[in-house]
This record gives C-alpha cells, structure tokens and sequence, in this order.
C-alpha cells in the first residue's frame, strides 16, 4: 500500500487534468487527432482507476498521467502514420517544443499557451455560441456528455451530435494549435469573453436545482477568463472588468437559494452570506479594468454588481445611480428588453408606481417566454410592494403559466402565498 | 484469522462510458475501502491485473484472448483479506466499490499448508 492516501485525491483532478492534457498533446499532434487524443486521455484515467485504486496514489498524480498519457498517444498516433513519415517530419520541424524531455514541468507558460490556442479553437467562429460552450466544456474543462447536458438543459444525444460536428470543423480548419506564433485579434478575445461570459451565466442562473455543476462551470469560466487576460493589451481592462463581474456574482452564490431550494431575491438574501474574499477580488480586478479608457458592458455590469456588494443592506441600494448605469448599458449594447427591464426594476424603487407599470407594458415580449416570465414576475413584485397584493397575485399567476423549470414554479408559488397571506 | 482470496470480475469496458470526474470518484471510493480495510486489520495485499492476457485451453493448449469474445470482462484485480469466516469476509466483500459498477467478486479461503 502506498504512502499517499485518499485525501490526497485533489478535487476534480481528472477533470482539471483532462483539459490540460489534451491542451498539450493536440499542440504537439495538432488537431487532426483530436479523436484520438480524447480516448488516449479516456485511456490514462482508466489506467489510473485500475492502478491506483490497489496501489494509493503516486507522487505526482497529474505527472504520472501526463506520462501515460503521451507514451499512449506516441504509440496510437505512430500506428495511425504508419504508411506516412509525418512523424519524423514533424518531430524534426518542432525540435524547440520539447514535449519528449520533460513531461513533469506541467505547468508555467507552455501549459497556458496550449490551453489557449485550445481554447480559440473551441470557440470556432463558425460555431454557435451554444456549440462553442459545449466544445469548451467538453475538450478543454474535461466535462462528460451527461455533465454538459445536465448543465445546458439539452438532451445527451443533442450534446454529442453538436460536439461531434464542432470536431470536424476544427479538423478541418487546419494548424491553428501548431503555427509558431499565436497572437489572437482583439474581436477574436472579444468572443471568446463572450463565450466565458455566457458559460458562467449558465452555471449561475438560478433555473434549476442548486445541486448540479453549476458551481464548478463558473469556476471554470473564470479560470479562463484568467487565461485570456494577459493576451493583448487591447483587451486587457474588457477581461478584468469581466472578471470583476464575475466575481461579484460569485459572491452571492451561496445565498441565492432557501433550504427547500427555492431562489431568493436580492432582497431576500442574507447578506452575511455574501462572500467578502470574492467581493474584494472583484473591487480589486474592477479597479484594474478602469486604468484604461475603454468602456465596455462588462465594465458597466461589474459597476452595477459593486453597487449591489458594497450596499450594506437591501434598502440602501443606490438605485437612482444602478438605473443611470442600466441607461449606459443600454447605450452601448444592441436593443435588449433584458436590459431595459432591468433599468426599469431598478426605477421602480424611486419613480411613481403607475409610471413603472406603463413602462413595463410597453416592452414586447412576443413569444420569448422567458422574458415574459420575467416581465410578469417583476410587476408581482412590483404591485406587492405597493400593496396591491390582488393584481401582484394576478400577475405570478401569469408568470406561472410560463414558468419551465421546477425551481421557477417553486419561486413564483411562493410569491403567490405570500401576496394571499397578505392579503 | 484465515486468509482469503478475493478476485474483481468486471467488464472494463464500462469504464471508457465514465466521465473523468465519476472515474475519480471511484477511484476515491475504492482507495477509502481499502484504508478502512487496513484500519481494521483485514487487509493482507493485492495487485490490480492488466486488462489484456492470454487463455489456454485443455489437451491442445489453445491460446485466446480470453474466455469471453463479446466484451473485455475479465479479472481487474485480487485481494488478499484477512477475516475470522468466509461468513465475516464475505460482509466485507460487499462494500467492495466494484460491486456497484456491475461488477462480480468471488471469495476463496486460502488453504493453509502445513510447513
């Protein structure tokens, strides 16, 4: 038995791996052998699940994989080019890359530029956002099909046939992980914050149970967002001001849901749950991301997020000043009810009622029933705070017939309750 | 104590339909098993088996793959566990995290020699 326990097991360390490895390999290999590169990986964690269960971990667990990991792909990948000299041809053309030397110096600058020539790679511009996400999740964050499923709410089989049309795209879209020089353009960082961005609000949005990888998707958004940073400095203060936001939003994680698992409002939340250290992280990036002029909305959204944490209590929030930042975002941005709805819930803590409620009925929500789940939950709310808790039960009951997911049909019974209890 | 023999069938095979994350859990799981196993004084050793060997059969010494064509089941691995009945092992042996993948486990007391 060896010296090296259960605990010392790392969280997610084959997950973490995963990507990490696969990152390397195809950088050496390059993408035509993303298949399998995948399944060399698959194979040095089954290698893994039969040693070390007998014998206790190695020293180096992510060492030891790695180790597997390339003596299974020299041997796959040399049986695939047994009728070609790629081999030799290629080895010789990267003799810098050192990828036989030195396997155990796993981390530092070579480990990050292959994680993001990867990471530009899964978010192929010729993708969906939506395939761009699952690729990301599934070859670089070492996701399982089930896990991303389960996260993006489509079916396993949706999943894998998206994920198996992303791969043949980037086979075909040549040698971006093997040219010598990697220098993304600023609207290629842009979109991938983009798809960071949208891969935390996946793993943030409160629409299904707590209990599922939301968690570790905003973990995962934020470590590559982290990856992104120090690309250009065009894009630099975009990054941190997404980064800030991230961590704002993070720091109330913990304390969006009750115990029976119904979300709670901003109002609702006990904000001594509130996480400081992701707080101040947040200032800390926010303060970064203003030493540059740019203005993007990932700087207004972090703004608006600092408002919410640095609030001591709910009725302390600067509305006035969220609402004129809410304007500036609509400013910037593409026409989005989302955001006008926002300014408008913000306004309602300041302007007259009836005015708040013209406004609202003004947005056209044609058939996107999520905005008008949103938009009917937001009047309930509104009306209840005015005490009309007749036409605030009227309107949840709309948003109930709308509702998609257990956990909003849970929020909205709730607020119904209350308005009748009121009453 | 006597000492017993316990050997892991299962079908490796499951094992490429796991996630990296449910892969880790279940090496957690087993490694957990097997410092219980110690603590409580039952382990001896044991020794995970490569999945690939080679069958040989009767007079003619037929050589296979192995017994089964359809799938990789096979042996993954044996113990050696020290209990007072193959009553007492056999509890033991239903916490083997193998069981819960599907697998099957089968106990034999080692027959003590004479020196």
């Amino acid at each position: 038995m060896s010296q090296k326990g259960v605990e010392n097991l790392t969280a997610h360390l084959f997950r973490e791996n995963s990507g990490k490895m696969v990152a390397v390999l195809l950088r050496h290999y390059g993408v035509t052998h993303l298949d399998t590169i995948m399944d060399v990986v698959q194979d040095a964690f089954e290698a893994a699940l039969l040693k070390w269960r007998f014998s206790g971990l190695p020293e180096n667990p992510s060492a030891w994989l790695m180790k597997v990991a390339k003596n299974k792909a020299f041997n796959a990948i040399q049986r695939e080019n047994k009728s070609t000299t790629f081999l030799e041809e290629h080895f010789t053309s990267n003799s810098n890359y050192s990828i036989y030397e030195n396997f155990s110096d796993f981390e530092g600058d070579e480990l990050s530029d292959s994680q993001l020539r990867l990471l530009f790679l899964c978010c192929h511009p010729k993708l969906s956002p939506q395939n761009q996400i699952i690729s990301t999740l599934y070859i670089l964050c070492g996701f399982g099909i089930p896990e991303i499923a389960n996260a993006l709410l489509m079916k396993e089989e949706a999943a894998k046939k998206a994920l198996s049309r992303s791969k043949n795209l980037f086979k075909e879209s040549g040698n971006l992980l093997l040219k010598d020089n990697f220098h993304p353009s600023p609207d290629q960082i842009d979109m991938v914050n983009t798809i960071t961005y949208l891969m935390f609000n996946e793993g943030y949005k409160t629409t299904r149970s707590p209990q599922s990888i939301d968690h570790d998707l905003c973990f995962e958004a934020i470590r590559l967002t982290k990856l992104i940073l120090n690309l250009n400095d065009e894009n630099k203060s975009e990054s941190q001001a997404l980064l800030a936001l991230m961590f704002f939003n993070l720091s109330r994680f913990e304390s969006r849901f009750d115990e029976k698992e119904i979300p709670l409002t901003l109002e609702e939340q006990n904000r001594d749950k509130w996480n400081n250290i992701f707080i101040e992280e947040g200032f800390s990036y926010l303060k970064e991301s203003t030493s540059s002029e740019k203005v993007t909305r990932y700087h207004v959204e972090a703004c608006i997020a600092s408002l919410h944490a640095a609030a001591p209590s709910f009725t302390e929030t600067p509305w006035p000043q969220i609402a004129a930042l809410y304007s500036t975002l609509e400013n910037i941005s593409a026409p989005n009810p989302l955001i006008e709805l926002n300014r408008i819930i913000a306004q309602s803590y300041f302007l007259p009622f009836n005015l708040i409620i013209e406004k609202l009925d003004s947005i056209y929500s044609d058939n996107d029933e999520r905005l008008q789940f949103l938009l009917s939950t937001s009047k309930g709310d509104i009306y209840k705070r005015n005490k009309k808790y007749k036409l605030a039960a009227a309107a949840f009951q709309q948003a109930l017939n709308v509702a998609n997911s257990p956990t909003d049909f849970r929020f909205v019974q709730k607020k119904i309750e209350e308005c009748m209890k009121a009453d | 104590m006597k000492e017993y023999l316990l050997l892991i069938r299962e079908n490796i095979d499951n094992y490429g339909k796991m996630t990296p994350e449910e892969m880790q859990q279940d090496i957690a799981n087993h490694m957990k098993w097997v410092e219980q196993l110690i603590e409580n004084g039952n382990f001896k050793g044991g020794n995970p088996l490569m999945p690939d060997g080679k069958h040989i059969k009767g007079k003619s010494k037929i050589v296979t793959d192995g017994p089964y064509i359809e799938t990789k089941e096979g042996i993954s691995g044996y113990y050696f566990l020290l209990a007072e009945s193959l009553e007492a092992v056999t509890e033991i042996a239903k916490g083997c995290p193998s069981l819960a993948m599907g697998g099957t486990i089968e106990l034999r007391e080692v027959m003590q020699m004479p020196e």
